[in-house]
């Protein structure tokens, strides 16, 4: 369970104070899937960095599982945007998979055994030899996921990571996320700016304001639960969604939340 | 029949000029009167009788361990004192001056200074490898781990790798290649400080038996030191690329990915 | 403001702080001053030193030596390594060749070159020249042969000349190998003038420096080391500064490529 009390984040550098993050409270309980939209710059990657311990909040606080973030919680996984980064280099596949277990201290075979399920999870299976800068983004992405996922965290915070790879990875990976998401039960906070793909994934989307940053809307997509690339997004109730998000969001660039009318 | 073609192609490359250069050299040597240049078949003889003997143990060896010892020091203080001054940005703004000053000092200079410290014999000799050698390792090593990847960074700070882990793990394994340019440039310095931190001595060492043989006279032993030195060389190059390889494979695969990418 | 110049304070206070170290650690006992003079009469050394008539010519013996080294080294590496790096052939060929010869440690010449000059500056500026010369060759053939191939095609179905693509293509390519190139020769090569003229005799701060060690004056040889330190800084700099110049314009400043 993930809870986001009052959040509010200031940056202050070289005289100029930037608040990125007005304030935001918001949970999202066991097992659910939360996108999080909302315009360029408006302080979605603060956001989930705050969540994940990575940064201190002004003011404010999150509850992760019951306890406050202080630091980067156990428990939680990040994916980032930039896989080809958050890989290392230097380890093949399994090795880059099974790094967080080494470090939590799990025996080798323990270790093994997660590795080689969550690769074959994203369908990596044969992969695990191979050194991330051999394969292509996609795969390097599903090899983040895997890492997530070998984890076995309980709470999962995505940030725009298929914001990075070619449309129809994209597709390939929207629906791997959801399948994975769904095998395992993780709460999961998925940060991204495709209106799109917030509608799709989504049991419910979190708009965001621009800076700084307010909830605009918290809207509960009631789509199937079965969600599929062709049929889902052809369906109007889809439509409608994202359009009403789209106008929001439109409606909201360039005002401040307190200019809104009632 | 192509393939014969091909490999008689390379080893023509690989062989050719410096067999062409070497008959050059016997050739005009051969009947040389000069006083100097001695014949390199005489060279050759002297190189055996020289050096396959007693001496391989007397002054070879004792030179190699003295460069191994020096060349280890330095490995450890400069790694070590890289790590510790590369990851606080105060200690590395504290530092960088004097740093940039001991540097500068040709490590040559140092000899003369040593010695009044040191005194004579072995100590000496490695104290001046290691005043050296530890420069181009400590100053690589510092920028390697200022270097290190944020995105990385982050990634372990979220999966909570910490510590001798991270140390392990992160810093370490992503300055290697910045590590091991230092190492390599070391490794030329101490050579030449190997050599000459034994001239004008009184003990055993490779550069004490070529001044011996410089100093009375016998020219062809002396080139046969030379012919020796150059081997060393050589011999000790190769080695470092083998380690080089061994510990930064996956450095070359990963730049060779990035330029077909260009 | 004060943020941007923390890292010059901090700096500051390094070197100070250094210095205060060396002045208290004689001055208590840690050390024997006998072994390590305290900062304060090094510094004096050094300026009685400055206004006698020994420094000055033993740095520019030094500067002229390191100078002239440098240059003959740079050019024939220039010169070489584009010919070499510019035709296949002639790299395959001499590969082998070049890789034998680089590792050769320069100061294996010293004896050779006592017998062949005696203590005079050409001894030195053959182990000078030698080590910087493949240096400077090395980094040369990396810089001719890393041109982007997208870059050369679109010169070639620009139907660019031999001299423009020397001109655009080639030169602007290299020149990041060049600069390290230079800044690499350079450090090698004051480093084998000084070993010059310390082991064959060839007058500079090297020689003075065994002068006054030999002589006991142990507070001038520090001094003279000091001194030593500060022409290698000044070449730093100033070749940092020319690294800095040259490659304005270059998105990413090319790390060292492994000699």
């Amino acid at each position: 369970m993930l809870e986001v009390r009052g959040l509010h984040k200031v940056y202050d550098s070289h005289g100029r104070r930037v608040e990125a993050i007005g304030e935001l409270t918001f949970t999202v309980e066991d097992g659910r899937f939360a996108c999080v939209v909302g315009p360029s710059g408006c302080g979605k990657t603060t956001l989930l960095r705050c969540i994940a311990g990575l940064l201190p909040p002004t003011g404010g606080e999150v509850w992760v599982e019951g306890n406050q973030v202080t630091g980067p919680p156990p428990g939680l996984a990040v994916v980032f945007q930039e896989y080809g980064r958050s890989l290392f280099p230097w380890l093949r596949v399994r090795d880059n998979v099974e790094l967080p277990l080494r470090a939590a201290g799990l025996s080798r075979a323990r270790r093994r055994e997660l590795a080689t399920e969550a690769l074959a999870a994203v369908g990596l299976a044969d992969a695990y030899r191979a050194y991330p800068w051999q394969l292509s983004g996609g795969m390097q992405q599903r090899v983040a996921i895997a890492r997530a996922v070998a984890y076995q965290p309980r709470v999962l915070l995505m940030d725009e990571p298929f914001a990075a790879v070619d449309a129809q990875t994209r597709a390939d990976l929207e629906d791997l996320i959801r399948t994975v998401w769904r095998r395992l039960g993780v709460t999961l906070l998925f940060v991204t700016h495709d209106i799109d793909e917030a509608v799709y994934l989504g049991e419910r989307v979190i708009v965001l304001s621009a800076a700084p940053t307010r909830i605009k809307e918290d809207l509960a997509i009631d789509l199937p639960v079965e969600r599929d690339q062709l049929v889902t997004r052809a369906d109007p109730r889809f439509t409608e969604l994202r359009a009403h998000i789209y106008a929001q969001i439109q409606k909201f660039k360039h005002t401040a939340p307190q200019e809104e009318l009632s | 029949m192509r393939v014969l073609g091909i490999v008689a192609g390379r080893i023509g490359l690989l062989f050719g000029l410096p067999a062409i250069l070497v008959a050059i050299w016997w050739l005009a040597s051969a009947d040389s009167e000069h006083f100097l240049f001695r014949p390199l078949p005489d060279i050759l003889v002297a190189f055996r009788e020289t050096w396959l003997g007693p001496r391989l143990v007397e002054d070879l060896l004792p030179s190699l361990s003295r460069l191994a010892q020096g060349y280890a020091a330095s490995l450890v203080l400069g790694i070590g004192a890289g790590v510790l001054i590369g990851s606080s940005r105060t200690l590395r703004a504290l530092v960088e001056p004097v740093l940039e000053l001991l540097r500068a000092i040709p490590p040559p200079a140092l000899i003369p200074l040593i010695g009044l410290f040191a005194g004579i014999g072995d100590t000496r000799r490695i104290v001046i490898i290691i005043a050296g050698c530890v420069w181009p390792i400590l100053l690589n090593t510092v920028e390697g781990v200022r270097a290190v990847d944020e995105v990385l960074a982050d990634t372990c700070r979220s999966y909570r790798v910490r510590g001798l882990s991270r140390l392990r793990h992160l810093v370490l394994r992503s300055a290697s290649p910045q590590i091991m340019t230092g190492a390599r440039q070391a490794l030329a310095i101490g050579i030449i400080l190997m050599v000459i931190s034994e001239l004008q001595r009184t003990d055993r060492g490779i550069g004490y038996t070529v001044e011996q043989f410089q100093t009375s006279f016998r020219y062809p032993e002396m080139w046969s030191g030379v012919l020796l030195l150059g081997l060393l060389g050589v011999a000790l190059s190769l080695l470092f690329r083998l380690a080089d390889r061994e510990i930064l494979g996956w450095y070359h695969g990963l730049r060779a990915t990035q330029k077909e990418s260009r | 403001m004060a943020l941007r110049f923390r890292g010059l304070w901090l700096g500051l206070a390094g070197l100070v702080g250094f210095g205060l170290l060396l002045e208290l650690i004689p001055r208590v006992g840690v050390v024997s001053d006998r072994y390590l003079p305290p900062t304060s009469r090094i510094l004096a050394e050094l300026g009685e030193a400055a206004g006698a008539d020994r420094l000055w010519p033993a740095v520019g013996n030094t500067v002229l030596t390191w100078g002239i080294g440098l240059a003959l080294a740079v050019v024939a590496a220039t010169v070489l390594g584009v010919v070499i790096g510019s035709v296949r052939f002639l790299r395959a060929a001499t590969a082998s060749t070049i890789e034998f010869l680089r590792p050769i440690p320069s100061v294996a010449w010293i004896p050779a070159a006592i017998v062949l000059y005696g203590p005079v500056r050409a001894g030195t500026l053959l182990i000078v020249v030698y080590a910087a010369f493949w240096q400077m060759l090395v980094q040369v053939l990396h810089g001719v042969v890393d041109v982007d191939p997208v870059a050369r095609d679109t010169a070639h179905s620009y139907r660019l000349g031999r001299w423009a693509r020397v001109r655009w293509l080639i030169w602007p390519t290299a020149l990041p190998y060049v600069v390290t190139g230079l800044r690499l020769a350079a450090t090698v090569a004051l480093i084998l003038t000084v070993t010059g003229e310390l082991f064959i005799g060839t007058p500079g701060l090297g020689a003075e420096i065994l002068r006054a060690a030999a002589g006991g004056a142990v507070g001038l040889t520090y001094a003279l080391v000091l001194v030593t330190g500060l022409v290698g800084v000044a070449a730093n700099l100033l070749f940092r500064a020319v690294e800095r110049r040259s490659l304005a314009w270059h998105p990413s400043v090319r790390a060292e490529t492994p000699a």
